[in-house]
């Protein structure tokens, strides 16, 4: 046999075993996600997966607006199989006939999910792993917060900090505003009224989350509105700080996984997605503060539950703004406060 | 000091090549893009630019900041660039060596440290309310003051270098001379230390403006949204709204400015000596 026979038979039997899945076939699925604690989910999520698949998880990490890009400018041969989103993002996505509605009966998982989760952007674009409260950290020694009329409370006349609508967090701060002022319109108008009366009264609108401790820190802030996923390292401050339960309720943001429409491993998709709604993999994000869960079963230690956004009572109680009211008027939102509150 | 000036031209070429691919072609896309819409060329990027109030109001904080920067860094630095040369050897060297060390720590670890200066709890509000000179702790984190401060003490020494080396060079004799003659200290320094450092000035000011325009950590740590510098709004254009367009025509702005600002300069002190 010569040598070409050789490889040509070994190069024969190795497509063989491929075919039956006899080896380990190096299939790759490419994942667009946020930047964020990728070596934790590497661990917690991808390398299990891994295991199980066969195959290889690459990442494409990026901001949603620079990922959202390159899906665009992909859409005729997409590089990515799954993409990680925030829920309007999603529907923008889908809007463009970037990704492609799940068929929820191939993940079996699904029902495990909270309501919130099941399908936040319609006909199944997008499937909810984690979802995040917002609401108003405060010092419980200078100021009971029970209400997010609160906000203007004399007491906290040139003491709180708010986010900037350049954030995630901007627009739910004008969205609760506005819904405890009874503002009706889906431009937030009153909320943006609202705060550009009281402008002068606020030390800053921060744009990075850890300013937030070093303000507390200084005293320079006795109330704050923010995410839950700061409140770990706010908690740490080890000051008399408290997470408020206004009686309007608490706001929030959902992240969504989603298949990108074309995608070349739809089957590893499917499974990929089923495997970061499973009991197990959430646990071990959710133990390593990573991400809520967004599946029911998991159970988690009172300490871990306590620095995340847990439970059903919290999935209840949640008001997101509706992802095609985020598209419909964010531009408007933006307008409106850099005339009236950047300025 | 080339015979042939060919071999001059050939050793220049690898920097002047790297310039030019590295430096002058990306300025220039960046440039042509702001004139550029999906339509053709156009300057209507520019007209709604200019007519958002917002984006006005920016521009003029960023000009007013970066002249107020400027001219009080060229006080204090003539003041203490007159010192240093004044001086003896050994305290010259030491004198300069303690405005080159804030250079020498990360100009972010410096801003921070204002942070906790200016704060409500800091150095120099403690030093307020203890000299009774405010009952309140004076709010001055996220306010222009606090930029104006921490852009000042990052560029200050590259005025005082730049106007040292300026100084040491003035004859000897000169000040003196002019004493004799019966010149006030104002007229000194307009009629003769002025004309005769202008490049010193020149260079410093052009470095300090440019500078204080283009610093983003500062503006964005101890001003924040409340006190947006146009190097701020456009970190917040690109990264937040992904409009590279307008981000191309702050850029563009930018470079403007201080090519008008070098020239200003330039022509300002120019002057005088004409006088």
């Amino acid at each position: 046999m010569s040598s070409k026979q050789v490889i040509g038979l070994a190069a024969g039997m190795a497509a063989g075993l491929v075919a039956t899945g006899a080896i380990a076939q190096q299939r790759t699925l490419v994942v667009s996600n946020f930047a964020v604690s990728q070596d934790l989910l590497r661990k917690d999520l991808y390398a299990p997966f891994e295991a199980k698949c066969n195959c290889k998880v690459v990442l494409d990490v990026g901001n949603a607006a620079d990922r959202l890009a390159k899906l665009e400018a992909r859409k005729a041969n997409p590089e990515a199989d799954v993409a990680v989103l925030a829920d309007f993002s999603a529907l923008e996505a889908a809007r463009k006939d970037l990704i492609e509605p799940i068929d929820v009966s191939k993940l079996p998982n699904f029902a495990k999910l909270y309501d919130i989760a099941k399908d936040p952007i319609g006909k199944n674009y997008g499937v909810g792993y984690t979802f995040y409260a917002t609401s108003i950290v405060y010092r419980k020694d200078k100021i009971d917060v029970t209400s997010w009329t609160d906000l203007w409370s004399p007491k906290l006349k040139n003491r709180i900090a708010l986010p900037n609508i350049t954030t995630t967090q901007g627009p739910l701060l004008l969205f609760m505003v506005n819904r405890a002022l009874n503002g009706a319109t889906p431009d937030f108008a009153t909320g943006v009224d609202k705060i550009a009366g009281m402008k002068g009264d606020i030390v800053t609108f921060y744009e990075r989350a850890a300013q937030l401790t070093q303000l507390f820190q200084q005293e320079e802030i006795y109330a704050t509105v923010t995410g839950r996923f700061n409140w770990p390292l706010i908690a740490k401050l080890n000051m008399p700080i408290a997470w408020a339960q206004p009686k309007e309720g608490l706001t929030g943001g959902l992240n969504v996984l989603t298949i990108v429409k074309g995608s070349k491993n739809r089957d590893l998709a499917y499974e990929f997605i089923n495997e970061w709604l499973s009991t197990e993999a959430q646990t071990r994000i959710a133990n390593d503060l990573i991400d809520s869960p967004a599946n029911r079963e998991v159970k988690l230690e009172p300490q871990i539950a306590d620095a995340l956004t847990y439970g059903e009572e919290t999935a209840k109680s949640l008001h997101v703004i509706p992802p095609d009211q985020v598209l419909a008027n964010r531009d408007s939102w933006l307008a409106g406060w850099n005339s009236k509150i950047a300025r | 000091m080339f015979a042939d000036r060919r071999i001059g031209l050939a050793l220049a070429a690898p920097a002047m090549l790297f310039v030019g691919l590295a430096f002058l072609l990306p300025v220039g896309i960046l440039l042509s893009e702001s004139l550029h819409a999906p339509s053709g060329w156009t300057l209507s990027r520019y007209i709604t630019f200019f007519t958002d109030p917002l984006s006005l109001e920016v521009t003029l904080r960023t000009l007013r900041l970066g002249i107020g920067v400027t001219i009080v860094s060229a006080i204090i630095g003539y003041v203490a660039a007159l010192a240093i040369v004044e001086a003896g050897p050994q305290t010259r060297g030491r004198m300069t060596a303690l405005f080159v060390l804030p250079m020498m720590i990360s100009p972010v670890a410096r801003t921070y440290a204002w942070i906790v200066l200016l704060g409500r709890t800091g150095l120099i509000n403690k030093a307020v309310v203890g000299l009774g000179l405010s009952d309140e702790p004076l709010r001055l984190l996220f306010t222009e003051t606090a930029v104006f401060i921490g852009l000042l003490q990052l560029f200050l020494p590259l005025m005082v270098l730049s106007l040292t080396s300026a100084l040491e060079n003035l004859p000897a004799d000169v000040i003196p001379a002019a004493r004799v003659l019966g010149a006030g200290w104002l007229t000194i320094f307009f009629r003769v230390i002025l004309p005769l450092t202008r490049e010193g000035l020149i260079v410093g000011g052009t470095l300090v403006f440019t500078g204080a325009v283009t610093a983003y950590i500062t503006p964005a740590v101890l001003g924040g949204a409340k006190v947006l510098m146009l190097e701020t709004l456009l970190y917040q254009r690109v990264s937040v709204a992904n409009d590279i367009a307008t981000a191309s025509v702050i850029a563009a702005i930018l470079i403007a400015m201080s090519i008008v600002t070098h020239s200003l300069i330039r022509r300002m002190t120019g002057m005088r000596r004409a006088a």
